[in-house]
């Protein structure tokens, strides 16, 4: 019987309890322990970014942390973004306006990266928008539609700013 | 003719598949959970070349959480080969059986509770090899004493084969200039930020196979794919996806499918195979193209290309699965816009001990298009005549489509002077000239690249055999489900999976085209392999135009029922009814009108109103072939129509070369295409912004690397490239619309334009950068070193 | 890509991490921000047996003004070196050079002391730290001690920090008035690891010459190269024309790069010299407005 280690995170606001492997990576136990599979896996080795999630409020790479790191912080995914009737925060609707994915497999991490942005930085130029969702890989898009969706966003005051 | 005006086709409306996609609530295969499921890893062979000597499975069978190890062996007994799509005895196995033939070829696999045990158990496999000489060079292994890499081939020269059309000798002799280039095209590969994987799941005592996979092709290569997994082809049910980007690299996934099979019949388990990025990028099933160019350019003393010759060495990697099917797909479109009179082609088919090749978005025409306009470019530069100039001249003129090429394959229609213009004047060619020359006078090395180039879509499945004498399949088609139930609510069904592209919003585009209704009303579905209609699904570009006329075929078939409805219950003639407005009326009768909410009812509920001998109900289904297919004829000096509806497109790209560091940036970049009618103007820009980035990837990032031994050295996602947002610009569009006349609505295919153009744009644009030191680009990707190499070459020749 | 099993410690003060390393010194890795661990770890290629995670020894997070200088916290998340208002006042090259590792979302979590312990001869912060003259605290059971940066990096992935010590803190020296610095690297895209990066500073006399440079480079050898040869060939000199030229020639033979996918040895050593160049220049001209 492996070793296991206790571990509390706060999920989208939800408390969990949860009895891990130390070597667990965070991305699985969102994936596979928690059933958020919003949060995808692209590299494991953290160069794409497709897992980016928040924790405690900064965007990280889920496949380079352990579940177990994450004892005691706030983790944001992608389920934790939608709006209290179950419809899409205005970030992920000004995506859909600008059509800022295609296959939509790197948008839970690009909307964490866009989200981040915004509450440091409302009124991102396109630079500043660039260089922020340089850290993700899209193979499908060409970065232009998330470009425009972000500044989209940021017109339209999607995202309020960190406190 | 100008189209009629139109409400849905043509707008920018946001797509259907997107909220569930941005809620990340769309289930992609490694979302499937099953109770009692199990994850599979897989051992690779650490070896290019070897023979499998011994495989000890017992230590990773005892590991506790394991539930089944198979092997080779276990694959020859359990499984059939993999579906191939070439006539030459070439086998394959999900896992490697006797040998192994690339580094990174699934030797074992192993089921376990989860991926982290599989992965543990892997490690404790003992395979024992013996290693055999690793042929990396095409050239080396394709001579006649080489170690022969399949034992059942008299070779590594598994295809050699010289395709000619017209008069090239002749056409050569009189020329007045002919030109020619060696280029080298490198091993590069979709890398889709989703891996490949399938979860299987077996029922013994019915022999029924439940697969949930990534896999395209779902309702045309099933049986396929049923027979590798030795079930009945109608057991296997295939089940499609959400599909994280494909690009062409998960067209038939039968080996991850079978691994889970096999897997999944031993354990008495599901199992889900999922890739991870290492099995992705040493096994995926489709590399691309890895071609050796010598290529020439017939010129005539006006300065008008009449002929031309290509020679292609390829290096397929170890096995030949796909075939020479992207030799046959160059061919489509391989005198490209211009008025070449003749062609003749040569390839030669090598294996060696890499990875396969497969397609990858572009499937041949990519480099195709680079061979070809590289030595345009060259003709233009040795006859000293303006390289806009002579493509203008040379151009298939307006007049002349629907255009026979020298091989037999039609271009539909086009309008490639209207292109190049809208590009030049996007760019602001002008002003880009004088800034490039302010910019050489500072000593800055600016470039100004041009291509206009052909980008196929819809193929047809005779570019995967023409190149044999025997012939081969006729079919590819896409089918697609309409019907209108009793509330006046549209379902559309599918048969083929979602790629990335936008399946769902075209077909209700479409649908509220026909109908006159909001594509909102249309609730679109997937349908799987047991209850589908045949559908080969995305690639080649082809399902605008295949949804597009399917459903069109389907609401032909629903509205027809539909007018009949309508006539018998206002005594009027069914050909009087029309439709638009969330109704069918009686034309000019507004009171003779029925919404389709009530038709619904009608039809569902009351049989006794319909017309006699109506069934009950409002459902059609339409199989759409493809819309201009002919058969090659039997010496194949007419390979028939195989690729008609034509696109095209120009790019313009402005590049700055650093000449000591090699670096390239990418000023600008303009690109104009025509992909006849747009259904959907914002999503095909898109593409074409994806397409060319994963085309900048090729030019100057992507490509696959390997030491004598065979052993990859671009085994992560820190050695293989692909573009961030910072190595690309913002792309400038701009569309000319030029309709096929073979189409539904005119609608021609755009998926993979970008990528197939801006190779050949980009290197077009270095080599203008470099100019003024006389650099000559013949190869991609266009790394700092090579540039810097070249600059260094070129100045220690002055 | 999954980890081999391990055995996990967390321990929440400094003492007991090195107790900890005192017992299973060379069994273990110390894991911080896991950012270069990590994936080693998902590779296979690193499988250690045990982990000691220090991620909860808050003591061990600070950023200091000390001496004109910094002191820096080995457990200092690189995001917050790199806009620390003392950092960017005193030596702003180490901002400069913190900002070019990797994206935003690896600096929130990697850290400046796991970063220089991990000792990636590409990585930027090693070279700029030896470029700096800053000193290295390690600490064990036994005590601690200071190491010259210069002299604790021994090789590609490894210092000379014994199996039971642990990079408790970075002290950074100030820089003499009139000092600029400047880190200029070269990488396949931007976020890559450098193929070759250039860390110079200069400081010029009331007449704009040279009195002093330090240049130490990235990914040009098996640790970071402190080029004192191109160093010596400024003393007294403006840095720029045929001295400027001499000193970037000079950092480029010092130079013993690696071969790989993205560059030769000899397209390194070419760009070496390319990057000294432009940090030197850029870090005389920073000296002229200091």
């Amino acid at each position: 019987m492996p070793a296991t280690a206790s571990t509390m995170i706060t999920v989208n606001g939800v408390r969990h309890e949860l009895t891990v492997e130390p070597r667990w990576l965070l991305v699985d136990v969102l994936r596979d322990t928690l059933g958020l599979t919003g949060t995808h896996i692209g590299c494991e080795h953290g160069v794409c970014g497709t897992c980016t999630v928040l924790v405690n409020g900064e965007t990280v790479r889920a496949c380079l942390m352990l579940a177990i790191g994450a004892d005691g912080t706030e983790v944001m995914t992608v389920e934790g973004l939608g709006s209290a009737d179950g419809g899409l925060h205005p970030l992920q609707e000004a995506f859909r306006e600008a059509q800022g994915l295609q296959c939509g497999f790197c948008t839970p991490g690009m909307l964490m990266i866009a989200y981040e942005l915004l509450r440091a930085n409302p009124a991102p130029s396109e630079a500043e928008i660039r260089e922020a969702i340089s850290a993700n890989l899209c193979r499908c898009t060409g970065y232009q539609g998330i470009i425009e969706a972000v500044s989209l966003a940021a017109a339209r005051g999607a995202v309020a700013r960190a406190g | 003719m100008a189209a009629p005006p139109r409400t849905w086709i043509g707008k920018d409306i946001p797509r259907l598949e997107d909220p569930k996609l941005l809620a990340g609530r769309a289930t992609y295969v490694d979302d499937v959970r099953l109770p009692g499921m199990l994850q599979a890893a897989v051992l690779r062979s650490p070896h290019a070349h070897a023979r499998i000597v011994r495989v000890d499975a017992s230590r990773a069978r005892a590991q506790a959480g394991v539930l089944a190890v198979v092997t080779g062996e276990d694959a020859r007994a359990m499984t059939n080969p993999l579906p191939a799509f070439c006539a030459e005895p070439v086998t394959q196995y999900a896992l490697a059986v006797d040998k192994v033939r690339f580094a990174g070829e699934a030797v074992a696999a192993v089921a376990a509770v989860d991926r982290y045990t599989a992965e543990d158990a892997v490690a404790l496999l003992e395979v024992e090899y013996e290693p055999l000489p690793a042929l990396t060079d095409p050239f080396a292994a394709m001579q006649p004493g080489a170690p022969k890499i399949h034992d059942t081939l008299p070779s590594n020269l598994v295809f050699e084969k010289t395709l000619s059309f017209g008069d090239v000798d002749g056409d050569f002799a009189r020329a007045r200039q002919v030109i020619r280039r060696r280029l080298r095209w490198h091993r590069a590969s979709a890398q889709p930020l989703e891996t490949a994987g399938a979860v299987c799941r077996y029922d013994p005592l019915g022999q029924r196979m439940d697969v949930w996979s990534n896999t395209n092709m779902i309702n045309f290569v099933g049986w396929l794919i049923a027979n590798t997994l030795k079930v009945p082809a109608s057991k296997l049910n295939l089940i499609p996806m959400y599909v994280g980007g494909s690009f062409g690299s998960k067209h038939v996934l039968a080996k991850v499918i079978a691994i889970a099979g096999m897997l999944a019949k031993r354990a008495n388990r599901p199992v889900k195979f999922m890739e991870d990025r290492v099995d992705n990028l040493l096994a995926s099933e489709n590399l691309a193209c890895d071609r050796y160019y010598d290529a020439e350019l017939a010129v005539n003393d006006q300065g008008e290309f009449t002929s031309m010759r290509v020679q292609v060495v390829d290096d397929y990697g170890a096995y030949f699965q796909f075939g020479h099917g992207t030799h046959g797909n160059a061919l489509a479109q391989v005198t490209g816009p211009y008025r070449i009179g003749s062609v003749s082609y040569s390839v030669q088919c090598v294996l060696t001990n890499k990875c396969q090749q497969g397609v990858f978005r572009g499937a041949g025409s990519d480099a195709g298009n680079f061979c070809l306009e590289r030595l345009v470019d060259a003709a233009a530069q040795e006859l000293g005549v303006d390289r806009v100039e002579l493509r203008r001249r040379n151009f298939i003129h307006a007049a002349r489509f629907p255009f026979k090429t020298p091989v037999g394959n039609v271009y539909d229609s086009g309008n490639y002077p209207a292109v190049l213009d809208r590009a030049l004047e996007l760019a602001g060619s002008t002003e880009l000239a004088r800034m490039r020359q302010e910019a050489r006078a500072q000593g800055r090395y600016v470039g100004i690249g041009l291509a206009t180039a052909q980008q196929r879509s819809v193929y047809g499945p005779t570019e995967f055999w023409f190149w044999y004498d025997t012939p081969g399949l006729s079919s590819a088609p896409e089918s697609v489900g309409l019907s209108l139930g009793p509330t006046g609510e549209f379902v559309a069904t599918m048969f083929s999976p979602f790629w990335g592209n936008s399946p769902e919003t075209v077909v209700a585009q479409v649908a509220a085209e026909e109908f006159g209704i909001d594509p909102a009303q249309v609730t679109v579905t997937y349908e799987d392999s047991q209850h589908g209609l045949p559908g080969a699904g995305p690639g080649g570009s082809r399902m605008a135009v295949m949804l597009t006329g399917a459903t069109v075929g389907a609401a032909r078939k629903l509205k027809d029922k539909l007018a009949r409805i309508v006539a018998h219950q206002f005594e009027a003639a069914p050909e009087d009814v029309v439709f638009g407005d969330g109704k069918a009326m009686v034309r000019g009768m507004p009171d003779k009108s029925m919404t389709y909410a009530d038709l619904g009812l009608k039809a569902y509920w009351f049989k006794l109103n319909l017309p006699p001998g109506m069934e009950s109900g409002l459902e059609a289904r339409h199989t759409y072939d493809h819309p201009y297919l002919t058969l090659p004829s039997a010496d194949r000096k007419d390979l028939g129509a195989f690729y008609p509806i034509m696109a095209h497109g120009a790019h313009i790209p402005v590049v700055e070369v650093n000449p000591e560091t090699g670096q390239v940036r990418i000023l600008r970049y303009v690109a104009v295409h025509d992909v006849g009618t747009m259904i959907n103007p914002k999503s095909l820009r898109g593409q074409i912004a994806g397409g060319i980035t994963q085309g900048i990837g090729m030019a100057l990032y992507e490509e696959y690397r390997y030491d004598a031994e065979g052993q990859p050295l671009t085994g992560s996602f820190m050695d293989y490239l692909l573009p961030t947002a910072h190595e690309v610009p913002t792309f400038e569009i701009g569309h000319v619309e030029t309709p096929s006349p073979f189409t539904e609505y005119g609608v021609k295919g755009g998926g993979e334009g970008g990528r197939m153009i801006a190779p050949a744009a980009l290197a077009s644009a270095v080599e203008d950068a470099l100019a003024p030191l006389g650099v000559r680009i013949d190869e991609l990707p266009m790394t700092p070193e090579r540039l810097a190499d070249l600059v260094e070459t070129a100045r220690a020749r002055r | 890509m999954k980890p081999s099993r391990f055995e996990y410690m967390a321990p929440r003060a400094e003492e007991d991490a090195l107790a900890l390393l005192g017992e299973h010194g060379e069994r273990a890795k110390l894991l911080a921000g896991g950012q270069s661990l990590i994936p080693l770890m998902n590779f296979r290629l690193a499988r250690p047996e045990v982990v000691i995670d220090i991620n909860r020894i808050a003591s061990l997070a600070y950023v200091r003004g000390q001496d004109g200088g910094v002191a820096i916290g080995a457990l200092t998340r690189q995001h917050v070196l790199e806009r620390d208002a003392e950092v960017v006042g005193r030596v702003p090259v180490l901002a400069e050079a913190c900002h070019l590792i990797g994206h935003l979302p690896i600096r929130h979590r990697g850290t400046v002391g796991g970063n220089l312990a991990h000792a990636d001869p590409a990585s930027e912060l090693p070279a700029a730290m030896v470029a700096l003259g800053a000193e290295m605290v390690a600490a064990s059971r036994q005590g601690r001690r200071v190491i010259d940066a210069e002299g604790f990096f021994a090789g590609p992935l490894t210092t000379i920090l014994r199996s039971d010590e642990l990079l408790i803190e970075i002290r950074v020296p100030g820089l003499p008035p009139r000092t600029g610095g400047a880190f200029v690297e070269i990488s396949r895209r931007a976020g890559d690891y450098a193929l070759v990066g250039a860390t110079a500073l200069v400081t010029l006399d009331a007449a704009g010459r040279c009195t002093r440079a330090r240049i130490a480079l990235c990914g040009a050898g098996p640790t970071p190269i402190r080029a004192a040869a191109a160093e010596q060939i400024l003393g007294g000199e403006r840095v720029a024309g045929s001295a400027l030229e001499e000193a970037a020639r000079r950092a480029a033979d010092a130079t013993y790069p690696p071969s790989d996918v993205h560059a030769s040895s000899a397209f390194r050593r070419k760009l070496a010299r390319h990057v000294t160049r432009e940090a030197l220049e850029t870090a005389a001209r920073r000296a002229e407005g200091a």
